[in-house]
């Protein structure tokens, strides 16, 4: 809208031009949007139609055998039992990642959120692990925590606990992947709130301090409330992310071990792509699945967990 | 009452837990580091050593014989750079669209736009390989360039850049007998320079680091990228950690470095929507 106000504004004020420019400009409109409409059209909106009919088909990685499957693979999945278990991982999964990294991120948050020269540094630090790969990152982890040679492994031996084998037990296994997850991740929500938390009006904390609130109090019942929107799309956005983790756990335990970290995208991709018969088809249906989770997740926090006061979300 | 200074028990606990965070957080890339350049038999060496005894290159020679690492450096420069270049170009085009000139269904399109950022990948992944076998852009650089060559995140983005420009410059321009794309090209454009810096920066580095993408629309070792080259060739346990660390610290260091010299743009092109791919 402020757009077409500022464009009709301009057109008064300026004339004679005022009749010609709305033509050329919606001539030339198209030339601007074409290449961008054609991909989007292609790649996005073509697949996204598609996902929803190929999930009725059934369809190998070579494109033989096409036949209609109707719901046949919806029915197969909920039969399923790895589908089952990767779903529960995906869930136990984000719902142990989720608040590691909130809590963790909202805690160092509140402690660098200052304009000097040392926060600044913390800052720009804790964000380093974000910028480099996950797959990077996961191979650094996996030979760290390797159960016969790694670092940690013999920090643990000396400090009397043995050799644990982080990745290769699977109770574990799964809570390890968060923790390294959490490591890699928790930088970026740190820049995130740290923003907001530079921007709350200094005189709301002063009140608080003249009235007695010791520094944890303040944060929680000044800052935490004040950057509520902020901490709301963090949540949001690191719950759908964490729905569709797949590189640390493709790197660092291929699923395993026992099944125990194998998450949906991880089983999406190997019923698809890595595993005889490639069966596309049902890959698609675990896909849509999977964006149906997401998808009631997402408005379940958005509606009800995340509520807070009446204007908010 | 502002400013005071002085430093409280919960100050101090504050510096000392932000601070050992700080070492949590760069000592595996530290590890990382030196490892790269310590011996073979130092490598494996139990119990592990700090530092290298004696700093070696072998690693980074070892890698040259048991990874296509200069393949898989010029598959991601080729693949990133490719994306980033292109869709800087596209993606501002449209953004300026959106933002300045006239069409019919200019909102319910944007809606549209936008729209597709709410769609995960996983779900047009299996579509999007079908589509490209019949197109023959499996493991080609234009099957890997192409679906990536716009983003709604990035002509959202622009959009809201090319929207804050006063209509003044677009005036003189006009006067100055412009086409609509040359007032576009030299006088619009040049003005959203620092968002195309942030935007592209986004982009490479996002592109340098993923890994599901690459893995399914790649399959010769010939085009694989670093993230789906260093996946697939860790699995296989044929190659010693010695190397596989070499090659490591090799992929990360191109964005590590942009990261060094562009800081500010990679916490602009977060701050403006927040969105990860």
């Amino acid at each position: 809208m402020p757009a077409l106000a500022t464009v009709g504004g301009a057109a008064g004020a300026a004339g004679s031009a005022r009749r010609r420019r709305p033509l050329s400009r919606r001539r030339h409109a198209w030339v601007f949007l074409a290449p961008s409409a054609v991909i989007l059209a292609v790649f996005v909106f073509v697949p996204l139609v598609s996902s929803f009919v190929l999930s009725g088909l059934a369809i190998d990685v070579f494109m033989n055998d096409v036949s209609f499957a109707g719901l046949d693979n919806f029915r197969r999945l909920v039969g399923d039992q790895r589908v089952w278990g990767a779903t529960l991982n995906t869930l136990y999964f984000a719902a142990l990642a989720v608040p590691a990294q909130m809590v963790l991120a909202l805690a160092m948050a509140s402690m660098v959120s200052r304009n000097n020269r040392w926060c600044r540094l913390l800052r720009s630090v804790y964000y380093i692990p974000f910028v480099c790969s996950m797959t990077a990152i996961s191979i650094v982890w996996s030979i760290l925590l390797d159960p016969n040679m790694g670092a940690l492994s013999y920090l643990t031996r000396q400090l009397g606990l043995g050799a644990i084998g982080f990745l290769k037990d699977p109770a574990l296994a799964m809570p390890t992947v968060v923790a390294i997850t959490t490591w890699k991740g928790f930088g970026y929500i740190v820049t995130l709130l740290s923003a907001a938390i530079l921007n709350v009006p200094a005189s709301l904390d002063e009140a608080a301090q003249l009235d007695g609130a010791g520094p944890i109090r303040r944060f929680v019942q000044i800052t935490v409330p004040v950057i509520w929107p902020t901490i709301v799309f963090c949540v949001v956005t690191t719950t759908i992310v964490s729905l569709q983790v797949f590189d640390q756990v493709y790197i660092m335990t291929k699923g395993g071990p026992h099944g125990s970290t194998e998450t949906l995208v991880a089983y999406i991709y190997n019923r698809g792509f890595q595993t005889a018969p490639y069966d596309l088809g049902y890959a698609s249906s675990i896909a849509v699945y999977l964006f149906a989770i997401i998808a009631v997740i997402t408005f379940v926090l958005r509606r009800f967990v995340l509520r807070r006061g009446e204007d908010e979300v | 009452m502002g400013g005071r200074k002085t430093i409280t028990p919960g100050g101090v606990v504050a510096i000392v837990i932000s601070a050992l965070v700080m070492l949590a957080v760069l000592a595996p890339l530290l590890w990382l580091f030196v490892s790269s350049f310590k011996s073979d038999k130092e490598v494996i060496a139990y119990p592990p050593t700090l530092l290298p005894q004696d700093w070696t290159l072998d690693q980074f020679e070892a890698v040259n014989h048991s990874l296509p690492i200069a393949k898989m450096f010029r598959n991601s420069l080729i693949f990133a750079g490719g994306v980033t270049v292109i869709s800087l170009l596209l993606d501002s085009m449209a953004g300026y669209a959106f933002a300045r000139l006239d069409f019919k269904h200019k909102k319910l399109w944007f809606a549209v736009v936008l729209l597709t950022m709410m769609v995960p990948f996983q779900i047009l992944m299996t579509p999007l390989y079908i589509e490209e076998h019949y197109m023959g852009l499996l493991d080609t650089f234009v099957g890997l360039i192409l679906p990536r060559a716009t983003s709604a995140y990035g002509i959202y983005m622009m959009r809201s850049f090319f929207v804050r420009l006063p209509v003044s410059l677009e005036e003189s321009g006009r006067l100055d007998g412009l086409s609509e794309f040359g007032i576009f090209r030299r006088i619009m454009l040049p003005q959203c320079l620092p968002a195309l810096v942030a935007l592209g920066v986004f982009h490479f580095m996002n592109n340098w680091n993923d890994l599901l993408y690459p893995l399914m629309l790649t399959s010769s070792t010939e085009m694989r990228t670093f993230s789906a080259g260093l996946a697939m060739l860790v699995g296989n346990k044929v190659i010693k950690f010695g190397p596989t660390l070499a090659a490591t610290l090799i992929s990360i260091l191109p964005v590590l470095v942009l990261y060094m010299f562009g800081q500010r743009y990679f916490r602009e092109g977060i701050a403006s929507t927040g969105m990860k791919e």
